[in-house]
């Protein structure tokens, strides 16, 4: 007797679990969730999970809680009788048979609905901008803008956007989980995806196709500005750097997004959805403004370091002129790489290595000396000096260039 | 518990080098030692990818784990997937299909009991080559899926998919080689009587799952043959650069995936429809139906690969036909639950362990099937694949739904494969280890997932919204392993102190129950005469089953059975002669059966196999590759000579 008593107080302590998880899983901050669609994609998807949400709730309590009446009720007794032999029902099957379909039809018909509706053509005057993925980076392209960009998505809200989804190697897929499905993109062909941002916000996009080594450091970020700023933006983007250069030391304390802050970032702002708001003359989004799940801060590996120096941006622009960076980055009007992502308005960007550090000098510096090690299988050689590498750039000269990049705004 | 106390069965002395030892292993063509030893090698692989699960857990319970690098990362979770679909369900599956289907049919070992040997020895082989990577420090890195062209020598240069490419090919050959095995066995080896109506429902489940795997197995070895073509000769048919078309290498896979997941399934579908009649003590509620549901499954298995897909593109027309398909196969699925609900419903239900963990699998399938109708819908999907909403949904499917089973059959046969019965109060803790930590480790992953947690990530950024989640997945990872400790204390000493259990401990209904525990070389001294779905009810508690439709007596069969001998003799319950005598029967030369001589030769042959598969791997080598030529002929050689020295010994001693 007693063990029947103790098995049930276990599944009470089993499914109390689960609630207590359940709820708090609801409570926390979900900023990348999937559930609360900022575009009519993003709503046509919802409403079809709410369909299945219902019936999947229904059948699950159904079947639970029948099954557990069963437990109970059947349970072997002294003295029972021997159970009727019963071996089959035809009447009984064939409802627990046609009820699921039915179940299932309610769902096939929108399911359809939607599909051809999100599939069909994106509407005219839709903005396009072809989605290119690296490994492991996003290069975005607006024909209509004549702008090359990298990891950072500009979207002016209320305009459907139409993206040509490209990849240069193996695939990935383009996902922004608050403004809808994913796509995939696949080598050789080009998939399309549409949807009209409905709020301005910043929203974190991500690779969710697995594709080697960095997948998970293949991130991106969207700012859904109004349409003048995304005008001014792309005015300010087509056009070639705006130099801007300014004492740039690497001292760690200046960012407080360093190695040893890695879990409590500096950024400040916590509301999700922080209004994008130009930052002095510059029509792109201030980086100390980003909310804190959009904020890029990943520790740096504990045997990467750099002294404390101020880098020059003057000197540094000398020693980009022939340095090896040129052979795969673009500078509008100084280098002609293709490889990399563009550098051109480097310094208005908000992270570098696809998401992955807030673009700050130190960081910045690191990054040149030994990309490798910052993002795994990065596929920037490592240009700091080092026993292995004695004619790589010393810490004075990786702040130069690091100085004279952040400088391209 | 019913148990029987009985002296333990005592057998004649072994008294040759093949009946006692480590050679009476290596040369075995005994399907139930060859069962014993899927089973054996799938707990090793249970441990080895449980491990891999673990350390994931560990690295991902907080953000920016530092436990792992990327790399190893990303070699865990594809050897992890890999270890577990490959290297555990199924050959825990072949463990059961090995050891029950001749005896469920009433036969003396399968149809081709030397090539069932090679299946074993080519899969070992194959599941070491796969681990091989481990020890060089390149394992396999492309995920379970190898999607190309990630896989291809351009951007996975190194040996780690070499190893899961000529690994799968092999562990190919062993599936396909048992597949045709149990096919003819289950077609032509069953005793007199036992129509395909009245064979137990495991043998039912498996004789489906065979069809699977001999047509989909195929589809998977063409695939990996294309890559390894690319990865070691140059070929283009994934090589973007030449204008290849990725998604080849996608329907390909899935088109072999999407079976596999119901090879994965069935087996455990058909040991808990074993077990829940018999704690129920009520036959199978609607069992023609449970039959034509698990033919439907795997038809509609075929029609539906193209779900694992919807984000790639396909146009609206092949999403909805997919979707639609995919929602028409969750109606056989949904009607084996209800029919197993209505087979305990007005029973007399006893919680034995094998009884919990059955229950276990129609409570958290449920969950995996219900979210998988979630994803059948194309739109909603786009939202949830590659995300942990689908990490969630197939361990509820595979850990919920196949190892559940595979637990509930374990425990069930345990006594009839050992003579002893597993300890039942362990069971139960590891029973409700396993629920608890199984669903705290993977219900919290539905919420990551939707809250968007992409799959097969290494590290992620706090502030996601996704660190309770994951904390708490690791716990229930954490409570997971204890379970499994358990398990195993559990499997160690029961072997050796369990309870003795006679031929029938559970009062069951098939005719497996009336050997001896474990059943003599020979399985039955004579071949029974089977007269209805449940002999051993029908002769102990016909009460039980009198509403069953039976077929008159006196059907009789001629088939030829292994031991190419055959005498008729009515089954009449265990009170039957042959079975009465439950001390020191006698062994087949004694009673006049012939028995497959034991031979070393499949090993043999599987291993100038795995030579020449090693030989193509050295190819890519840096320090042997000069040598890949000449180890692979000598591999190709070694396999042919072993092949016709076996082909050219008789099956059966020459004179008996």
């Amino acid at each position: 007797m007693t063990s029947h008593y103790r098995t049930r107080r276990l599944a009470i302590a089993a499914l109390t679990a689960v609630i207590v998880v359940g709820l708090a899983a609801c409570s926390t901050t979900v900023p990348n969730t999937t559930l609360e669609p900022k575009t009519e994609f993003g709503r046509a998807i919802d409403a079809l999970w709410d369909t299945l949400l219902f019936w999947g709730t229904i059948v699950f309590i159904l079947v639970e809680a029948f099954l557990i009446y069963v437990v109970i009720r059947f349970r072997r007794r002294e003295g029972q009788p021997a159970p009727r032999h019963v071996h089959g029902n035809t009447t009984l099957e064939i409802a627990w048979t046609l009820a699921p379909a039915v179940i299932l039809a309610i769902i096939a018909v929108p399911t359809v609905k939607t599909i051809f509706t999100t599939q069909a053509n994106a509407p005219r005057g839709s903005l396009t901008v072809e989605v290119i993925g690296h490994q492991w980076w996003w290069e975005f392209r607006y024909p209509e803008h004549n702008v090359v960009t990298a990891n950072e998505l500009y979207l002016p809200v209320g305009r459907t956007v139409n993206f040509a989804l490209k990849t240069q190697d193996v695939l990935h897929s383009f996902w922004i989980p608050q403004l809808g499905g994913k796509r995939d993109l696949i080598t050789n062909r080009t998939n399309y995806l549409w949807f009209t941002p409905e709020s301005t916000s910043v929203w974190n996009g991500v690779c969710v196709e697995y594709c080697g080594t960095s997948h998970a450091n293949m991130r991106f970020k969207t700012f859904v500005v109004p349409p003048e700023q995304f005008d001014a933006w792309a005015n300010h983007q087509r056009g070639g750097p705006v130099f801007m250069p300014a004492p740039t030391p690497t001292a760690p304390t200046d960012t407080g997004a360093g190695a040893a802050a890695a879990t409590q970032p500096a950024a400040q702002a916590s509301a999700p959805a922080a209004q994008p708001q130009t930052s002095g003359s510059l029509p792109t989004f201030p980086a100390d403004q980003l909310p804190l799940y959009a904020a890029s801060y990943n520790p740096v590996p504990r045997n990467l370091t750099i002294g404390n120096v101020t880098g020059d941006a003057a000197r540094g622009a000398q020693i980009y002129r022939t340095a090896p960076c040129i052979a795969c980055h673009v500078v509008q009007g100084v280098s002609a790489g293709i490889v990399g992502p563009t550098l051109t308005h480097f310094g208005s960007r908000t992270s570098i290595g696809a998401g992955l550090f807030p673009n700050d000098p130190r960081h910045l510096a690191l990054w040149i000396k030994n990309s490798p090690a910052m993002k795994p299988g990065s596929k920037m050689p490592p240009f700091g000096k080092s026993p292995t590498m004695p004619a790589g750039y010393d810490d004075q000269q990786l702040a130069d260039l690091a100085a004279y990049l952040l400088s391209l705004k | 518990m019913a148990t029987t106390v009985a002296a333990p069965p005592r057998y004649a002395v072994p008294h040759t080098k093949y009946e006692r030892g480590l050679w009476s292993w290596l040369a075995t063509v005994d399907h139930k030692k060859i069962g014993q030893l899927y089973l054996y090698t799938a707990i090793a692989f249970f441990l080895i990818g449980g491990l891999e699960a673990l350390i994931i857990r560990e690295q991902l319970k907080g953000p920016n784990g530092q436990l792992v690098s990327a790399e190893m990362y990303n070699q865990l979770f594809t050897m992890h997937g890999t270890t577990m679909i490959f290297l555990v369900i199924m050959p825990m599956g072949a463990a059961f299909f090995n050891y029950l289907i001749p005896l469920q049919i009433g036969a003396r070992d399968v149809a081709f009991p030397r090539l069932n040997a090679f299946s074993y020895w080519v899969f070992l082989l194959g599941a070491l080559f796969m681990n091989a990577g481990w020890i060089v420090g390149a394992a396999p890195d492309g995920g379970w899926f190898a999607y190309a062209p990630l896989t291809t020598q351009q951007f996975s240069p190194g040996l780690n998919m070499d190893f899961w490419v000529i690994g799968l090919q092999i562990l190919g050959l062993s599936s396909l080689a048992a597949g045709f095995n149990f096919i003819t066995t289950i077609i032509n080896l069953r005793a007199p009587g036992m129509h395909f109506m009245r064979m137990p429902i495991f043998t039912w489940m498996s004789f489906v799952t065979q069809f699977l795997l001999v047509l989909a197995f195929p589809i998977i070895t063409v695939a990996v043959t294309f890559l390894m073509l690319d990865r070691f000769f140059g070929t283009n048919f994934y090589t973007i650069t030449a204008g290849a078309d990725p998604l080849l290498w996608q329907h390909l896979f899935w088109l072999f995936g999407h079976p596999e997941v119901y090879i994965l399934i069935l087996p455990a579908f058909g040991l808990v429809s074993e077990v829940l009649p018999v704690f129920s003590r009520k036959p199978l509620f609607g069992y023609p139906v449970m039959v034509y549901s698990g033919i439907l499954i795997g038809f509609l298995g075929f029609g539906v690969w193209a779900h694992h897909m919807f984000a790639v593109g396909m146009g609206p027309i092949a999403d909805s036909v997919f979707g639609v398909t995919t929602m028409l196969i969750a109606i056989p699925t949904g009607v084996k639950i209800f029919n197993w609900l209505a087979t305990m419903h007005g029973g007399s239900l006893r919680f034995t362990t094998p009884m919990l963990f059955a229950i276990g699998l129609i409570a958290l399938f449920t969950i995996g099937g219900i979210s998988g109708i979630m994803h059948s819908s194309p739109p909603a999907d786009l939202q949830q694949t590659d995300t942990y909403f689908i990490v969630a949904h197939f361990h509820y499917v595979l850990f919920g739904g196949s190892m559940m089973g595979i637990f509930a059959g374990t425990y069930f046969f345990y006594p009839k494969i050992t003579g002893r019965l597993m300890d039942e109060r362990l069971g139960k803790i590891h029973f409700w280890l396993t629920f608890v930590g199984m669903n705290l480790a993977f219900f919290p992953m539905h919420f990551a997932g939707l809250n968007g947690m992409p799959r097969r990530i290494y590290q992620y950024q706090a502030n996601q919204g996704w660190d309770i989640e994951n904390l708490v997945s690791t716990w229930g990872a954490r409570i997971l392993g204890v379970a499994t400790l358990v398990f195993i204390w559990n499997f160690v000493k029961s072997r050796r102190s369990g309870a003795v259990a006679g031929r029938d401990p559970w009062g069951a209904a098939t005719i497996e129950w009336t050997l001896p525990s474990p059943p003599p070389e020979y399985n039955y001294a004579v071949i029974p005469t089977i007269t209805s779905r449940y002999p051993l009810w029908d002769a102990k508690s016909p009460e039980l089953t009198a509403d069953v439709p039976h077929t008159p007596e006196g059907e009789k069969r001629t088939d030829v059975s292994v031991g190419g001998k055959e005498t008729h003799a009515s089954f009449k319950g265990p009170s039957d002669t042959h079975m009465a005598s439950e001390v020191a029967h006698p062994s087949a030369k004694e009673l006049g059966i012939a028995m497959p001589t034991p031979t070393i030769k499949p090993l043999l042959a599987s291993i100038g196999l795995t030579v020449m598969f090693l030989g193509l791997i050295l190819k890519h080598s840096v320090n042997y590759q000069s040598l890949w030529l000449p180890v692979l002929l000598a591999g190709v050689a070694f396999f042919v000579v072993s092949l016709y020295a076996w082909l050219l010994s008789p099956l059966e001693p020459e004179h008996h």
